[in-house]
């Protein structure tokens, strides 16, 4: 993992979320997509490192850097959405949660990545939601997570290619697993 | 000797970073304004460029925008004025033998640029303690007041809209005027509960924000009510909507409102 491409990939994206995205929002709710999350995803399934053989047979995958990454992510997140806690512990699970299914499931296709970024971004939002709870804030409803989550999915995987072009990852090499 | 990396295994790695973010769940909340105050100084510049970039989507609409805009500073001027006089009426009717200062006399408004919006109903500004900006200020554009300032920092403050959802004002509604607490939606709007429906309340009445020691010394407008109709579940009571008094989805400048300030003002 280049660290240092990642910190400042992290600050552009916490910068285009926090002050750019408003021209493509929509409804009076101001419905953007979550770029950060898509972020978590592209990481968990795009950053983990090449595979070795396992001892007792079959891959070994070391998802150490999507640990990180998920969880610095989500640190990020709270700090634009000021409040500490819920984003870092919702996108570190699910980002480490997918990486550990990446050894089992790959996401060649536009619509398969679409369809992770959904789900992880409902999931992680009712968990975000739940942790606000926790700290006696008011969260989102569920109807502008829902059109965050579909918003996010529909553009989020063409935020991949940058990305990977970015940090230097090769994502060709994950379709043959 | 080979090399002596300290290799952490996923789990662990796992293990401490969730604690870490328990223990941040936990966390005052002026730790999270300190960051994100911190954030938003350090990248003040491409936010700052990043809202204007976004806001010319609003300003398109040109010559139109602008007179509708003029217009709702006349209209909010002529209600601020009306209210004043009003208030100054009475102060001569009820202290006739005392000498009555007028309404915000000794005020300052500081004008400060919007850095960036968090939400569509807070707004990061760059002024903060450094021109005596305290918590609980009121925060004004186009003559009418928008919301309040809800952290501060040296150099920054961040202001929650009267429309977000945590957001409770004191306003005065209907005539003869009845004070209510009203609560934003965070659509844009506000609602105003638990007004009997002998008061006589109607769609296009004007609402001002109440009186409030160290924060505002005369009623200012604050929105006009968009909606008023019987509550469907108390029928006893309106339902009362209230949208901003001018458009708030824009803005790139406001003037926060300094009763007494100990510093000099900014112009």
């Amino acid at each position: 993992m280049r660290w240092f491409r990642f910190v400042v990939l992290v600050v552009v994206i916490a910068i285009i979320q926090s002050a750019f995205l408003e021209k493509i929002a929509f409804t009076d709710q101001h419905v953007k997509p979550d770029l950060l999350l898509t972020l978590v995803v592209f990481f968990s399934i795009c950053g983990v490192s090449e595979a070795k053989k396992a001892r007792l047979g079959g891959w070994e995958f070391n998802i150490s850097e999507a640990v990180i990454t998920s969880f610095a992510i989500g640190f990020v997140a709270d700090v634009l959405a000021r409040s500490l806690g819920p984003r870092i512990i919702s996108y570190g699970l699910f980002g480490t949660l997918l990486a550990h299914l990446h050894r089992v499931v790959s996401a060649k296709r536009i619509t398969y990545q679409a369809l992770i970024i959904f789900i992880t971004s409902i999931f992680a939002g009712a968990l975000v939601a739940l942790l606000t709870l926790v700290q006696q804030k008011t969260p989102a409803t569920f109807k502008l997570l829902l059109w965050t989550s579909i918003y996010s999915a529909i553009a989020g995987p063409f935020f991949f290619l940058p990305a990977a072009w970015w940090m230097r990852i090769k994502t060709r090499r994950f379709t043959k697993f | 000797m080979a090399s002596n990396r300290i290799r952490v295994s996923e789990r662990m790695l796992f293990t401490w970073f969730t604690i870490a973010g328990f223990i941040l769940l936990f966390a005052p909340q002026g730790l999270s304004d300190r960051l994100h105050f911190t954030f938003t100084k350090i990248f003040q510049w491409p936010l700052t460029f990043g809202r204007a970039v976004t806001l010319t989507k609003h300003s398109n609409s040109g010559n139109t925008n602008e007179l509708t805009r003029r217009e709702l500073q006349y209209r909010n001027l002529i209600a601020n004025l009306q209210r004043q006089l009003e208030q100054a009426k009475m102060q001569i009717e009820q202290l006739s033998l005392l000498r009555a200062r007028l309404p915000l006399q000794g005020a300052a408004l500081m004008p400060a640029n919007v850095v960036t919006a968090i939400s569509n109903s807070e707004l990061v500004i760059n002024c903060g303690s450094e021109f005596a900006v305290q918590k609980g200020q009121f925060v004004l554009t186009d003559i009418c007041i928008i919301g309040t300032i809800d952290a501060v920092d040296y150099y920054q403050a961040r202001v929650k809209l009267f429309t977000d959802p945590a957001s409770m004002i004191e306003v005065n509604i209907g005539k003869p005027a009845i004070a209510r607490l009203m609560q934003g939606t965070g659509r844009n709007s506000a609602k105003i509960p638990n007004v009997p429906r002998k008061h006589k309340v109607k769609k296009g009445d004007l609402v001002y924000a109440r009186k409030k020691a160290g924060c505002l010394d005369t009623p200012i407008i604050i929105g006009t009510v968009s909606q008023c109709r019987p509550d469907d579940e108390k029928p006893l009571l309106w339902n009362i909507t209230v949208e901003p008094a001018c458009s708030i989805e824009a803005l790139l400048q406001v003037y926060v409102l300094v009763m007494n300030p100990q510093k000099p003002a900014r112009f």
